[in-house]
């Protein structure tokens, strides 16, 4: 008795990894059919200090593997490209686009090489993080960090993914109890051709 | 004693070398001068785009959100990046100061006091009565703080409307320069802010919201 006790045991500590595991292998075979995305996406920033959220409204491009285009419209106009070389920042000044030079966007490529990564349905290989999958009526997928390396940074990062094509369609990035980023994806275009220049031209 | 007084006097005039030359106002009395004032006159929250200049090349543009409250001196401010994510967070009012968050490079040593002394200059009244008032050689008004902890403290208004304060060190060293909008309504919807110090900088800020903080919030004004 005290046998199958311990086995029963195991079995329930083991069974929920192994199906967390097959979920995450099954959304990213699922994921595999996306080779672009284009999107519109509106960011709002709630902290204490702010009594309604800060609205940010700019365009969101995604090519397999790895290339992305993060363009913010307003209130600042600004351009991330991230591709599997680089990732450069591009920052609107005296009506040009400059380039950041304080060594910002390298930060930005940890982040950008995730998203990438989020996009083609891979959302427990980073170990920096622990990933949960919750199903609904939505995908919701909650990541929380490790280790300590991210403590104060990042309590979670909430991605909810549309169970019809796969398409991550808001994020919800929580710094503490009083600040969080909220993103939602809006006019999701999927495998729809998007011109190379996208990712190398900041116009 | 006498010799003293010649060498403390002395010295007084030499630390104010530096500082520009207050000229006394044609035909109205100097205690007739009004001061300029673009100061906060009740608690405001301003939410700008911050770009950040060195050697006249701009480095990078963060969003900037100051919530001010000038009856107790009390400033509360964030810093983010233009994605979102919040860099620094910090209060100081009579308390003292609060930093609550402070990512590299904002939480070197001294970062949080004098970015609060930017702020303070840049919004907050000087507190006590001019040391002088006048006009500039070019025909600007003008008012001359001391400031109680050493410093001089300067506010200008130009005939095209655009007001300057100017911060220097006791010996009269131009430490920050101010230049505001020459827009009577709202002086604060550009600011740049030029700093002396160890490393020269400018500070160029656009307004993006303001917000009077009242009973009954709401915004006060929206820039695309």
């Amino acid at each position: 008795m005290k046998k199958t006790g311990l086995i029963l045991l195991l079995l329930l500590l083991v069974l929920p990894a192994a199906v967390r595991a097959d979920d995450f292998e099954q959304l990213r075979k699922d994921s595999a059919h996306i080779a672009t995305i284009s999107a519109d996406f509106v960011q709002k920033k709630s902290m204490k200090i702010l009594s309604i959220p800060l609205i940010s409204e700019g365009k969101f491009f995604y090519a397999a593997p790895a290339s992305i285009r993060w363009e913010y419209q307003k209130p600042l106009r600004s351009v991330i490209i991230s591709g599997p070389g680089a990732t450069r920042r591009y920052i609107a000044s005296g009506g040009k686009m400059i380039e950041d030079k304080t060594g910002g966007a390298q930060a930005m490529k940890i982040v950008f090489d995730e998203v990438a990564g989020w996009m083609s349905g891979k959302f427990n290989s980073n170990s920096a993080f622990t990933a949960t999958l919750k199903e609904g009526p939505v995908t919701q997928i909650t990541l929380k960090p490790s280790g300590k390396n991210m403590a104060g940074m990042i309590e979670k990062i909430e991605i909810t993914i549309s169970r019809k094509d796969r398409s991550v369609q808001s994020v919800r990035l929580v710094e503490n109890a009083n600040a969080e980023t909220r993103i939602d994806f809006q006019h999701v275009v999927i495998n729809q051709g998007i011109h190379p220049s996208v990712f190398q031209d900041v116009q | 004693m006498k010799g003293l007084l010649v060498l403390i006097a002395a010295c007084l005039l030499a630390s104010c070398a530096a500082l520009p030359q207050v000229l006394p106002p044609a035909g109205s009395a100097e205690k007739n001068i009004r001061c300029p004032s673009p100061f906060l006159a009740e608690k405001t929250r301003l939410i700008h785009t911050i770009e950040v200049r060195t050697s006249d090349e701009t480095k990078t543009v963060m969003i900037g959100v100051t919530l001010m409250d000038p009856f107790s001196r009390t400033i509360t401010c964030a810093l983010m990046s233009a994605e979102g994510m919040t860099l620094f967070e910090a209060v100081r009012g009579p308390e003292g100061m609060v930093v609550s968050r402070a990512f590299p490079p904002f939480d070197a040593a001294d970062f949080a006091v004098h970015m609060m002394d930017d702020i303070e200059l840049i919004f907050l009244a000087p507190q006590g009565l001019p040391a002088k008032k006048g006009v500039l050689a070019g025909g600007d008004q003008i008012c001359r703080w001391h400031k109680t902890q050493g410093g001089w403290m300067e506010v200008s208004a130009g005939r095209d409307g655009r007001m300057k304060v100017h911060r220097y060190s006791e010996g009269g060293d131009l430490k920050r320069a101010v230049t505001l909008a020459a827009d009577a309504a709202n002086p604060y919807s550009t600011i740049l802010l030029q700093a002396s110090d160890l490393v020269n900088y400018a500070l160029v800020m656009t307004l993006i919201q303001s917000e009077s903080v009242g009973d009954k919030p709401g915004l006060k004004e929206s820039l695309p």
